[in-house]
């Protein structure tokens, strides 16, 4: 019993030292726990009692060059649930439902989920609002959340592109400078419990969103509507299933206006197919047919294949390797001079330019106009084109192909960009859309690429006044303004259908620019599939004229008088009052001016312009021989002049 | 009811009583810091657990006048007659019972009462009285007191409460152990309980034989990894680390606690309390509760060293045992080191059959202490 005893005081002291054990191990922990990851617990305890929800920032306005606001964000009310505070969730989602015409279930859904705050409805009218607000509803609230609004309407939809419901860029510029449109978004913090309920007395704060930065685009209202106004008409006269007008400014590469018909309403834009939303200036690639001659003109003339006077005789048709590349006009135009070929548009021509460039040079010069490759337009999604690089496996007919605008594709801002660098003394300038973005302190260029000189300027000017000529005696003369000497080149590609060239389908475009001497607009018009007639000499160089006539006056920009077009072809109407009507005719005609007979009488009684007027030769003078015919104004128009 | 003689009263523990009186006191304050809140909001009296817990206290010191009264070996005779009454209602809990997951409580007459609690200190003293005599547990007669523990533990493991059934096993191996019994035994059948309870895991794990239900075993191995379940299952450990790793070493007050106040921290007035100690009064408060419980320990193997007789000594170790196993799984478990199996902590868990039973099981030791043989001066 006593050996017993002792072996049971042992025992009880080891017990006692595995008690002292445990206990340790419950202090050591605690100290772990409560000393050396206190901060951590902090932090957790805070976190998890915190619940921050974002205020949006005033999203950017987007002004037009001028100042004219295209696209700003107003107020909005948003009608938001905090779930856990929510009472009776059945009879507050059916007053819901009822106020703001949604669906019961959906309300009561979003009433019933764990979260600590759901949106119920965004872009509420104040009268709903209100009604919200009268009904004193427990865990229902309004805010302040902007949307988007647009003043004039859908101006430029496209270019400005749609804003989705959490005020963020989802397309066009909207996306391209959503960093700087969005602003950085503020905060409501506010301490809640585990059940999400706010604390009365708990922390909260507030941090203002900072207002995001306004867009100054490059883009003129006037001339956007101009073009606006235009592309559809030329939609609708021409049955093209879509259309393009894009207009900048050759010197800056500012893009001016770019209209697309069909449209949509930025507004409403569900209402619409997706299609009409895209920005096919920048994003689509086309192939751009004969109007791309003027970048084979100036590589030709730079390089020194041609010059102004090589001429050329055309039997209707080239052979290139086996394969035959036929003149648009059957049996040929016969010899022609350098600049008549481009009046003709005269394909083998431009096939032969091609083979006498070769690949390496051809493909350098491409490269020069930025073809194939992304320009740097400050759009997202801008599209490369496809131009090959030469090598073996290409064969001289692509180069061919090429010369006269076949085998490749570019953006239509491409193309435009082309001719503005020959417009502009060989500088290429790359189109963009948006002039300056201004926050608060500063004013900040957009990132554009500079200018670059590409031809030289003789080349250039050289170019230029062939293309001027191909408006002046080719086949772009209705895109002719008089005063505004238009320089361009019209131009008709057939649709690639199933992998061949479609005899029905065509795209029908017109590049140009104006006054050729100091080149204040470049711009381009594509039609895709007109119905009908389908020659851009026919369909799209009118619009040109269109566009030059209405733009002008309103850039200011006055029409040279006959004199300061060019002496040599400035005539002075005769005087051929009082004379019989064939003396008349032959003295008008004498003069290098076409008479034309107004009436029945046999003596001259009027005549328009007025005698001893400036008039371009070949300008159609009206000779009266019948007071019933004579205009009532006694001012006689000067018919050059607007 | 027999006088108890003058000279036992000399032998009254006194500082054991103030440890029990002082954490008693203390849980009184947790448990309105943790429920004063939620009943203010619900429209009822704040005081409402208080008053019911400071009833029990009260019911308690009864219960220790009338242990006290008695000597502890005159309770031998009825220890048959309490063994099997106590097989009785765990059998019938089983069949009867009400709680939320697990059939543990008997609701009689608005109280709930838990025998599992009273099934521990009957254990404590059938074990005592069987173990007072070594030939019980000489050679293979080791294995008696197992048996003699077993057949409660399963109904209690089948409620299912396996908290409950790991304090009995902490209680029959210490008492077991101090009683003589052979060490090689002892680790033996320490091992084939472990092989045992690790098999039973590891064939409900695998979906093998269902021992105890999925949302069991994750409940209680989510300790392991607290945050693979963060919102459900991993809530109660992760949100109890977060109460007392955020409460510091002073604490954030009394009922300025984030945790217990704002609804975070589960069951703050069962059996997290702990957490709620460790939240609003630190690290300062969290050791003060443990020293005091480890004053109770200390004292109750001070009883137990100088009781008159095997049977007085084995009670009290029987008695240290419990507050222990108790004070190492409750704590543990709020310090994500124990998995969590819903044991209270002794005098500070409100809960009526718990406060009970921890002052009836000082009153065992208080008891012992009374009676012992010699006389310090």
């Amino acid at each position: 019993m006593h050996m017993s005893s002792s072996l049971i005081a042992r025992r009880l002291l080891i017990l006692f030292a595995v008690i002292c054990a445990g206990v340790m191990a419950l202090l050591g922990r605690l100290v772990y726990v409560q000393i050396f990851q206190n901060e951590f617990y902090q932090i957790s305890a805070m976190h998890q009692r915190l619940q921050s929800v974002p205020v949006d920032a005033r999203r950017g306005t987007i002004y037009d060059r001028n100042g004219i606001v295209l696209a700003l964000s107003v107020s909005a009310n948003a009608v938001y649930a905090i779930p856990a505070e929510v009472i009776d969730k059945e009879n507050t989602a059916k007053v819901l439902a009822e106020i703001l015409h949604l669906d019961y279930e959906l309300v009561l859904k979003r009433l019933n989920k764990n979260t600590a705050s759901e949106w119920i409805k965004k872009r509420v009218p104040n009268e709903e609002a209100q009604e919200i607000h009268k009904a004193k509803l427990a865990g229902i609230g309004i805010v302040d959340n902007p949307e988007r609004y647009y003043p004039y309407g859908s101006v430029a939809p496209q270019v400005l592109g749609i804003v989705g419901i959490d005020n963020q860029g989802l397309e066009g510029i909207e996306l391209y400078y959503d960093q700087y449109l969005k602003g950085v978004k503020g905060e409501a913090v506010f301490e809640r419990d585990a059940l999400g309920k706010i604390i009365e007395k708990g922390i909260t704060g507030y941090t203002p969103g900072v207002d995001g930065a306004d867009l100054v685009l490059t883009l003129d209202f006037y001339i956007q509507k101009i073009a606006e106004k235009e592309v559809k008409r030329a939609a609708l006269e021409t049955g093209a299933r879509l259309a393009l007008i894009a207009i900048i400014n050759p010197k800056t590469g500012e893009i001016l206006a770019n209209a697309i018909y069909p449209s949509y309403d930025i507004e409403k834009y569900n209402d619409y197919p997706i299609e009409n939303r895209r920005n096919i200036a920048v994003t689509d690639t086309y192939e751009p047919g004969s109007t791309f001659k003027a970048i084979t003109v100036a590589a030709a003339l730079d390089s020194g294949v041609a010059t102004l006077n090589t001429h050329f005789f055309d039997p209707g048709f080239i052979k290139v390797s086996g394969w035959t590349i036929r003149c648009w006009h059957r049996g040929g135009h016969g010899s022609q001079s350098f600049v008549e070929t481009l009046e003709n548009s005269c394909n083998p021509f431009y096939a032969k330019l091609g083979i006498d460039l070769g690949g390496e040079r051809f493909y350098h010069y491409l490269k020069q106009f930025n073809l194939g490759n992304k320009m740097g337009v400050d759009f997202p999604g801008e599209a490369p084109g496809t131009v090959r690089p030469p090598s073996e496996k290409i064969p001289l007919v692509t180069w061919a192909n090429i010369g006269f605008g076949q085998g490749l594709t570019c953006t239509p801002l491409q193309l435009l960009a082309g001719f503005g660098a020959i417009a502009n003394e060989g500088v290429y300038m790359v189109p963009h859309y948006v002039k300056e973005i201004r926050t608060k302190a500063e004013i900040i260029e957009p990132d554009i690429p500079g200018p670059k000189s590409i031809i030289p300027v003789e080349v250039a000017n050289m170019t230029s006044k062939a293309l001027r000529s191909a408006i002046a005696n080719g086949s772009g003369k209705k895109a002719d303004v008089p005063g505004y000497s238009v320089a361009g080149k019209t131009g008709t590609a057939q649709v690639v259908e199933f992998g061949r060239y479609s005899h029905s389908k065509t795209v029908t475009s017109f590049c140009g620019y104006a006054p050729e001497e100091d080149p204040e607009i470049a711009g381009l018009i594509v039609l895709w599939e007109p119905q009908g007639a389908f020659y851009g000499g026919i369909i799209a160089s009118p619009i040109f004229a269109r566009l030059v006539e209405q733009i002008m006056p309103y850039l200011g920009i006055k029409p040279k008088s006959v004199k300061e077009i060019d002496k040599k072809f400035a005539v002075a109407v005769p005087d051929v009052l009082g004379k019989n009507v064939k003396d008349a005719v032959d003295i008008i005609n004498a003069s290098g001016l076409e008479p034309k007979v107004v009436g029945e009488g046999s003596k001259i009684v009027g005549q328009v312009p007025a005698a001893h007027a400036q008039v371009i030769r070949g300008t159609k003078v009206l000779i009266y021989t019948d007071f019933d015919y004579l205009p009532v104004y006694s001012d006689t128009p000067n018919p050059i002049g607007v | 009811m027999k006088t108890i003689p003058k000279r036992y009263w000399r032998n009254l523990d006194i500082p054991l009583i103030l440890a029990v009186l002082a954490l008693i006191l203390l849980g009184l304050f947790i448990i309105y810091s943790a429920s004063a809140g939620k009943l203010l909001s619900e429209n009822t009296n704040p005081f409402y657990y208080v008053k019911k817990q400071a009833l029990s206290a009260l019911l308690g010191f009864i219960g220790v006048f009338v242990i006290l009264s008695i000597d502890y070996r005159a309770w031998r005779r009825w220890i048959r007659l309490m063994y099997v009454i106590n097989l009785i209602i765990l059998l019938s809990v089983l069949v009867l019972g009400t709680s939320q997951n697990s059939q543990r409580w008997f609701r009689f007459s608005g109280f709930n009462i838990q025998p599992s609690e009273i099934a521990k200190i009957i254990m404590i003293v059938v074990l005592a009285h069987h173990l007072e005599k070594p030939d019980n547990i000489a050679n293979w007669k080791i294995l008696s007191p197992f048996a003699i523990i077993g057949l409660p533990m399963i109904l209690i493991i089948l409620q299912p409460d396996l908290g409950t059934s790991l304090v009995f096993a902490g209680i029959v191996f210490a008492m077991t152990y101090i009683a003589g019994g052979d060490v090689k035994h002892l680790t033996f059948i320490g091992i084939i309980c472990i092989i045992i309870t690790l098999s039973a895991l590891l064939l409900s794990y695998y979906d093998i034989v269902e021992i105890i239900k999925p949302y069991q075993l994750q409940r209680l191995l989510v300790f392991l990894d607290p945050y693979s379940d963060p919102t459900d299952k991993g809530w109660n450990v992760i949100q109890s680390m977060i109460a007392v790793g955020s409460g510091g070493f002073f604490g954030k007050g009394f009922l300025n606690g984030t945790q217990s106040q704002l609804d975070f921290l589960p069951a703050n007035h069962t059996d997290f309390i702990f957490s709620v100690v460790a939240e609003e009064f630190g690290f300062v408060g969290a050791v003060v509760v443990i020293c005091i419980f480890a004053v109770i320990i200390w004292r109750g193997l001070r009883i137990a060293r100088l009781a008159k007789d095997r049977y007085g000594m084995l009670l009290a170790v029987g008695c240290v045992s419990f507050f222990f196993c108790h004070l190492v799984i409750n704590v543990g478990m709020t310090l994500g080191i124990m998995p969590i199996t819903g044991i209270p902590l002794p005098f500070l868990t409100y809960g009526g059959s718990s406060l009970l039973t921890s002052i009836l099981v000082i009153g065992i030791l208080l008891n012992v202490g009374l009676r012992r043989q010699k006389i310090m001066f």
